[in-house]
């Protein structure tokens, strides 16, 4: 049975897993990914594991490296980022007047990192690191914790004496998180890794509206008494940078999906779904229906279908201030000194300024790159004040065909894959 | 409906003792830390470790951040003779500024980019070193390129501003937002961003060329004292109103 053959290898595979990842050219013994007191290895109750390495920036702020995820089902350890971190946050006022950027012209880490206190890291693990600064200093500045989700899935079933059964089971989050403090807003950079192998990563922001920047009913909300402090309408647009590495292969590709009607069937519209290939970098936007993955060429599931992530939106406020900050999604080929989605500030590649710079060259992905930009248009509310209720905004990695089933199914429904026949 | 679940729960019950056994096989193997147990309470309230800090090591390994030993180490090698001779600082004095330092994202070997600021030339400068050898590997610089401020620059920002005639207008602001009289820069807190000039900015229009901060100025306890309007350019050493 090809499980138990899976299975066998599985066990040694997991222990070198990392040690596997390196790049083949590499003639040299690859070095460990990191050192114990920047890696994060967890268990969470429903047996998935997630080891990585973290580390503070100056200017992105936490860094995730060599994020690899393994379930009590598939004990093979599986490499899926090699790192993943904020590329910048443009704080624009609708005045027009001012607009912020707060990772390249301050930055989340070094001295704009906060030490966690109190309830920051309450019922998690606060650790330990270096803040980045230009003389780091080490201090208790991300915090570890596993969450509940909810409920992770919920399925009837019968036995062969036909009596009723319920599968559920509660679902758990590993939560990495770290606090900067910009001006009067406070920034909460989130990865919440989930016990089914998605990644969600996230910027909430609280803090204090901006004190200064008060405006005209058009372009604010009134928040204090009457119709008389409008507070300013502004964004916070946030990119992210992703550097997938689907089981350590350095052989991803770039995918697009859409679906459009198909004229009608008997009953209703048809539709109908194709790929394009993203062979070379370019920027993207959303359309109903459209979504992209990046997917390995030669890792495979057991059922023989090619590991995958799937970059999935939610709400999402476009900022089309500027050439670069409009595109939903950027693909580019890895440099090292592409750093930044806007701001690129780098001696090396000086005209490399931004997303839009990096992608000119239309280079073939070997080593592709995603910048995901989402943006939230913020709209003051009374309720703002004071402090402001930690908003929101960021996107999911959902696994497709990471595991040629739920990581998660219970031991009874292992035999449902494929057309029941 | 319920006749073929039925039938694939049927199905189901070889394949779930098979691979019941070879769950537990592969957990001890694979000598993971032990999934909680499956309490109710447990679930609900799920731990992870809480590892104590050791020392910092020395020096790092893959993708560890810079230890204090590297960045004395990096900092020292970046700053070449021929930088410390060639440059001045946000002070005036010979050397470059220093800025920041990074461990290079790419790469196996362990390599610091550190960055320095050129007044005398304005230019950024990005000296790579390789931690192994210690020895500069690259070193590149361009003009109109401008990293976030360090302290010193933050703090020679606020001198300037409090040695120029535009000082009232931030005095004024601390009296307004505070209802006292400032005393001098020691009631404040203060951090800054770069400023680039905007097209319309005529009295700043030198800035991103220029090295210029704009600050973030807070009383002691914490009230924002508002110097939006106030632009600092370290390089010229001026002071200029946005509008
Ligand atoms: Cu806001």
């Amino acid at each position: 049975m090809n499980y138990r053959k899976i299975a066998a290898g599985g066990a040694v595979l997991a222990l070198a897993g990392l040690m596997l990842t390196g790049t083949p050219a590499h003639a040299k013994a690859p070095a460990a990914a990191c050192a114990g007191s920047n890696q994060v290895k967890e268990t969470l109750p429903n047996g998935t594991t997630w080891q990585l390495c973290w580390r503070m920036q100056p200017q992105a702020g936490l860094v995730l490296e060599k994020v690899a995820v393994s379930y009590k089902r598939y004990p093979q350890q599986l490499l899926v980022l090699d790192s993943i971190r904020l590329a910048q946050l443009n704080v624009p006022y609708d005045s027009g007047e001012t607009e912020y950027n707060d990772i390249t012209d301050y930055g989340f880490g070094g001295g704009f990192l906060e030490t966690l206190t109190g309830d920051d890291c309450k019922g998690g693990s606060a650790r330990t690191g270096s803040d980045g600064a230009a003389t780091p200093r080490r201090r208790k500045i991300l915090c570890v914790s596993a969450e509940p989700s909810g409920l992770a899935y919920r399925s009837h079933d019968w036995d062969a004496q036909g009596r009723e059964k319920v599968y559920n089971k509660l679902g758990h989050d590993l939560v990495l998180r770290s606090i900067s403090k910009v001006g009067w807003y406070e920034y909460v950079t989130e990865y919440r890794l989930h016990d089914d192998g998605q990644i969600s990563a996230r910027l909430g922001a609280t803090g204090d509206l901006s004190p200064g920047d008060y405006v005209n009913s058009s372009r604010g909300w009134p928040i204090g008494k009457n119709a008389r402090d409008y507070a300013s309408m502004h964004y916070h647009s946030a990119f992210w940078r992703v550097d997938f590495n689907i089981d350590g292969k350095n052989k991803d590709k770039v995918e697009q999906y859409d679906t459009k009607p198909d004229g009608r069937g008997p009953a209703t519209a048809k539709l109908k779904t194709t790929k394009t290939d993203i062979a070379k970098e370019g920027s993207f936007n959303r359309a109903n229906r459209r979504w992209w993955r990046v997917v390995s060429d030669t890792s495979k599931n057991t059922d023989g279908h090619k590991r995958s992530y799937e970059l999935s939106v939610g709400a999402d406020d476009k900022y089309e201030g500027h050439p670069e900050t409009t595109p939903d999604v950027t693909f580019t080929q890895s440099h090292a000194c592409e750093k930044y989605a806007s701001g690129n500030a780098d001696p090396q590649c000086a005209t490399k300024k931004t997303i839009i710079d990096f992608a000119k060259d239309k280079e073939t992905l070997k080593d592709p790159v995603m910048w995901v930009r989402v943006g939230f248009h913020h709209v003051p509310r009374d309720e703002d004040q004071s402090p402001m209720p930690l908003h929101w905004q960021g996107f999911d990695l959902t696994p497709r065909d990471a595991t040629n089933m739920n990581p998660l199914t219970p031991d009874g429904r292992t035999s449902q894959n494929g057309q029941p026949r | 409906m319920q006749r073929r679940r039925r039938w694939a729960w049927g199905l189901g019950i070889a394949t779930a003792s098979a691979l019941t056994a070879f769950g537990v096989a592969s957990w001890q193997a694979n000598a993971a830390p032990n999934p909680a147990p499956s309490t109710a309470a447990a679930a609900d309230a799920p731990r992870v470790s809480d590892p104590q800090p050791g020392p910092e090591a020395a020096a790092g390994t893959g993708a560890d951040p810079l230890t204090t030993d590297e960045v004395g180490k990096a900092r020292a090698a970046a700053l070449t003779p021929e930088l410390a001779r060639k440059s001045t600082d946000v002070t005036g004095a010979a050397g470059p500024e220093y800025l920041s330092i990074e461990l290079a994202e790419e790469g196996d070997a362990r390599t610091a980019d550190v960055y320095f600021y050129d007044y005398k030339t304005d230019k950024l400068v990005k000296q790579v070193v390789d931690l192994r050898t210690g020895k500069v590997a690259g070193s590149y610089s361009a003009a109109g390129m401008q990293l976030p401020a360090s302290d010193r620059e933050v703090q020679t920002a606020l001198d300037l501003l409090m040695a120029d005639p535009l000082a009232a207008e931030l005095k004024s602001a601390y009296q307004q937002a505070t209802g006292k009289t400032l005393a001098g820069k020691d009631g404040l807190t203060v951090t800054a961003h770069v400023f680039k000039a905007r097209p319309a900015d005529a009295a700043t229009k030198q800035c991103g060329k220029h090295r210029c901060l704009q600050l973030v100025v807070q009383s002691k306890d914490g009230t924002f004292i508002d110097a939006n309007d106030l632009v600092i350019d370290l390089s010229g050493r001026t002071v200029a109103r946005l509008k």
